[in-house]
């Protein structure tokens, strides 16, 4: 198995590990780096549930080669606090209880923070283009989007 | 409030130190044998301990389940959690709130006139000493308190509260912050990442494995454990037993015993050997000679009958089944998100043939749990490779197709109903027919076969037939018994056998299939007669909460004004008859694609005395939007050879798109004993998009999903 010494910088930290060198972004995160908030659910980029921010965008981590993202800029669930706490779109989710299980949460946070970083109002069709991919089975959908909808108001 | 009964689990644990941990000054702690599955019941019941004793709510923790110290409630199923955990809790609570007052007035010698209660403590008003619940748990008098089955009148005008509180979720602040910890995430020094090698299909015995892989294995690090047909790879890095899992599948090797049966189910369902038992009023099932339907001669009275089809669900959680095990010391731990956590003490104890008190199982949380899915298996299976390598953690997750192929869905059922409706509008004659596989096949110390890999370890792949349930609303005939008066009905129970997919309790159990397929041929015998689908409700119906929640949906929803071109449907259902009442409208707008598309739901549901507002609102919207994916996209596809949807492209579920706008109301009953609303909203879901589906086309649809090809299907029929 061939190692690679890798530099990462997530949430704002710069960390040097040595990795197997195809390994996923995902478990770089999780196991190496131990930010768990970010979850693996189908390893097909058909779920939501691993995003994370890569300069901004929004990615799903599940299928990506960890090796490949050096010398980006990575932010998890855990680093979408600032300063002052939580991110608005934390807030909202914390103020309307906009979770049920909770293992798709992070993910939809992830993706509803990248949306409102680039447009602080987005139409509700940007709004269904950022949940695309995101699926939900507890049914929190309504919550949710009543949270996001918040944000517009807010 | 008049009375109050405490339910079941006060009967085996009657002692404030059963309920309450008073040992860490200002907070309260409280033992549940209930978990949290996503339903959130942890604040439900710290709010419930709040209301009542009058500590405040972020004073109150709700300690997670573990065999070793926590009651033994039974399953989190079946909507009970509120009702059995958050009775027997608030019955607790009466009891320590009102020894406390008299503690108290006793102590301070004072009246309760000069008391200040506030955060646990209560105050002389005069003399300002204090007394707290805290001071009270120290008392050989809290020490020997029992608390009673049920409390009368004068007990119960001690305790005032409101039912309206609005709270933060205990878990919430985690859960948007990414520190929430799941069982994927336990990380323990030393510990092993494994990964089960399953066979293409269920029935497949382990013939080889190649050397050269044995031979890779070794060279990486990566442990190979086998035991009969059962297969996993074990290593400390995760990444690397995913990746050689792939590898994995093209250097084991299986003979097939037994292919699945590649016939269309609903022909199985109707021509496989089956049992039939009747089911009476009441909702029991019993072996007597069942009838053949009647006939109706009379002009004045018009028949109809109809089959409605329903293919297998899948419980499909965003997060796979997954537990951590350790085997130290001759004593098992193991941490698991299942709903049954005290059954599989004792179905690992059975298996090991050790004693139950060498097994602890402790909650920790998982992805969303709708029923009995892989969460046993895996708890199981991870104690087994456990035993194997002792002192070691072994975190065993299952992948997404692991989940998607092995989990037990729901049955794909039929139902054969038969009506008849006189020129007055009633209905003089019901008969309902349920076919179907079995929702029960939980595993237990006595059915340890039900674990999915119980056969790969003895390689035994016999089948054994299941066995017909009788108890009142129990499974295949859960809400087949409809609340309405008919003056006759004919109930039947058929359990099917041979069917090729493994099934057991996925939410409603048979309530989703009964509920639609009777609260819409209902629609459909009332239309024959003109008569409007609220009046035949309310006109069949005696129970005053029932035809109040009809009579508030059908106010809500004459309050909004329909979209253009859209239609609306209504359905109802009381949970297994006895728990809560629910009424649904929707309306939808079906597009020249012939997609389905949410416009609104009104959702009214009384579940007794409200615990938790805005926990039951979540509830039933989640399980709406749940139901409504089953009714609009949901389908288990597979053929001969095996399963096909074993991803999210192939097994599709509803998403952000498709979500309506909620009228959801919760009516009040306070005093009533709490009603569990976990399931009650999903066969009325079924029913109402159903009927409003039938008025877009004008056509009744029988086969549920109501996909473009199943709707085209019918309308070509």
């Amino acid at each position: 198995m061939n190692y690679l010494d890798c530099s990462f910088k997530i949430n704002g930290n710069l960390k040097k590990i040595s990795i197997i060198e195809d390994k996923s972004l995902i478990f770089v995160i999780r196991n190496e780096l131990g930010l768990t908030g970010t979850k693996l659910g189908c390893g097909l980029e058909q779920c939501g549930s691993c995003a994370v921010l890569i300069d901004g965008e929004k990615r799903l981590s599940c299928t990506l080669l960890a090796k490949d993202y050096q010398n980006c800029e990575i932010t998890t669930i855990e680093g979408l606090e600032n300063d002052n706490g939580l991110n608005n779109v934390q807030k909202a989710f914390k103020e309307f209880n906009a979770a049920q299980c909770g293992y798709c949460t992070s993910g939809i946070i992830v993706s509803i923070t990248a949306l409102f970083d680039k447009n602080k109002k987005p139409s509700s069709q940007e709004i269904q283009n950022a949940l695309d991919g995101h699926l939900c089975r507890c049914g929190s959908h309504s919550v949710v989007l009543k949270a996001i909808d918040s944000l517009i108001e807010n | 409030m008049n009375q109050f009964n405490s339910g079941p689990s006060i009967n085996a644990y009657n002692k404030l130190s059963h309920w309450f941990d008073f040992s860490d000054p200002g907070t309260l702690k409280v033992y549940s044998g209930k978990i949290d599955i996503g339903q959130h019941i942890s604040s439900t019941l710290a709010l419930i301990t709040s209301k009542i004793t009058e500590i405040k709510y972020d004073q109150i923790e709700i300690i997670k389940l573990s065999t070793d110290i926590s009651p033994n409630e039974g399953i989190t199923a079946s909507s009970l959690s509120v009702a059995n955990s958050g009775s027997a809790i608030k019955a607790a609570s009466i009891t320590l709130k009102i020894n406390f007052l008299n503690y108290a007035l006793e102590s301070l010698k004072i009246k309760n006139e000069d008391i200040l209660f506030e955060n646990g403590v209560i105050k002389d008003k005069n003399s300002n000493k204090t007394i707290s619940y805290w001071d009270f748990a120290k008392t050989d008098d809290f020490r020997k308190i029992i608390i009673p089955e049920n409390f009368d009148e004068n007990s119960l005008k001690r305790i005032n509260y409101e039912n309206n509180q609005k709270i933060e979720l205990k878990t919430i602040n985690d859960i948007v912050t990414g520190k929430y910890k799941y069982v994927h995430d336990i990380n323990f020094p030393k510990m092993l990442h494994a990964r089960i090698v399953r066979p293409p299909s269920y029935h497949c015995k382990l013939t080889k494995i190649n050397e050269d892989f044995k031979k890779r294995l070794v060279e990486n690090d990566i442990i190979l454990f086998v035991k009969g047909s059962f297969v996993a790879i074990l290593s400390l890095d995760e990444f690397l037993v995913i990746k050689f899992l792939e590898i994995a599948k093209n250097n084991i090797f299986w003979e097939e015993k037994k292919q699945l049966s590649g016939d269309n189910v609903f022909n199985s369902l109707e021509k496989n050997e089956k049992e039939s038992l009747l089911v009476k009023s009441g909702g029991e099932a019993f072996y007597e000679e069942i009838t053949e339907k009647k006939s109706f001669d009379d002009p004045k009275i018009k028949s109809l009958s109809t089959i409605f089809k329903k293919s297998y669900l899948m419980h499909g959680p965003i997060g796979p089944s997954a537990s951590c095990a350790i085997y130290n010391d001759n004593e098992f731990t193991v941490f698991s998100h299942s709903q049954s956590i005290f059954a599989l003490k004792y179905s690992i104890s059975k298996y090991f043939d050790i004693d139950p008190n060498l097994v602890t199982l402790k909650f920790m949380p998982g992805s969303g749990c709708y029923g009995h899915n892989g969460a046993d298996d895996v708890a199981f299976e991870a104690s087994v490779i456990a035993k194997a390598y002792p002192e070691r953690h072994i975190l065993l997750k299952w992948t997404r197709e692991d989940e998607h192929l092995w989990e037990p869905y729901g049955s794909a059922s039929l139902n054969k109903v038969f009506g008849a409706i006189n020129d007055d509008g009633e209905i003089v004659y019901w008969s309902n027919e349920a076919y179907s596989d079995t929702y029960l096949s939980r595993p237990s110390d006595i059915e340890l076969n039900n674990f999915t890999s119980y056969k790969f370890l003895t390689n035994n792949f016999v089948i054994t037939k299941s066995k017909p349930k009788t108890s009142a609303h129990m499974g295949i005939h859960r809400n087949l018994d409809p609340l309405y008066n008919f003056k006759e009905t004919r109930l039947v129970k058929n359990l099917v056998h041979d069917l090729p997919l493994r099934t057991s309790a996925l939410r409603t159990l048979g309530a989703f299939a009964n509920v639609t397929a009777s609260e819409s041929f209902l629609n459909d015998l009332a239309s024959i007669k003109n008569v409007d689908p609220f009046d035949i409700r309310i006109n069949h119906l005696d129970d005053e909460r029932a035809i109040d929640v009809l009579k508030n949906l059908k106010k809500k929803m004459e309050i909004f004004k329909s979209k253009k071109g859209s239609s609306r449907g209504i359905a109802f259902s009381r949970y297994k008859n006895s728990a809560a009442y629910c009424a649904v409208g929707v309306e939808l707008n079906v597009t020249d694609d012939l997609e389905i598309k949410l416009n609104h739901a009104w959702i009214t549901v009384d579940a007794g005395e409200i615990a938790y507002e805005d926990g039951i609102k979540a509830q039933v919207e989640g399980g709406f939007i749940q139901a409504a994916s089953w009714a609009l996209y949901e389908e288990v596809i597979f053929d001969s050879k095996e399963i096909i949807s074993k991803d999210w492209d192939s097994y599709k579920i509803i998403g952000f798109d498709n979500i309506p706008v909620f009228t959801t109301s919760v009516i009040d009953q306070k005093g009533s004993p709490y009603l569990g609303v976990g399931e009650v909203v999903a066969g009325p879901t079924g029913a109402a998009i159903s009927n409003a589906l039938c008025k877009a086309l004008g056509q009744r649809i029988k086969i549920l999903p109501f996909t473009k090809d199943n709707i085209t299907k019918e309308l070509l029929n």
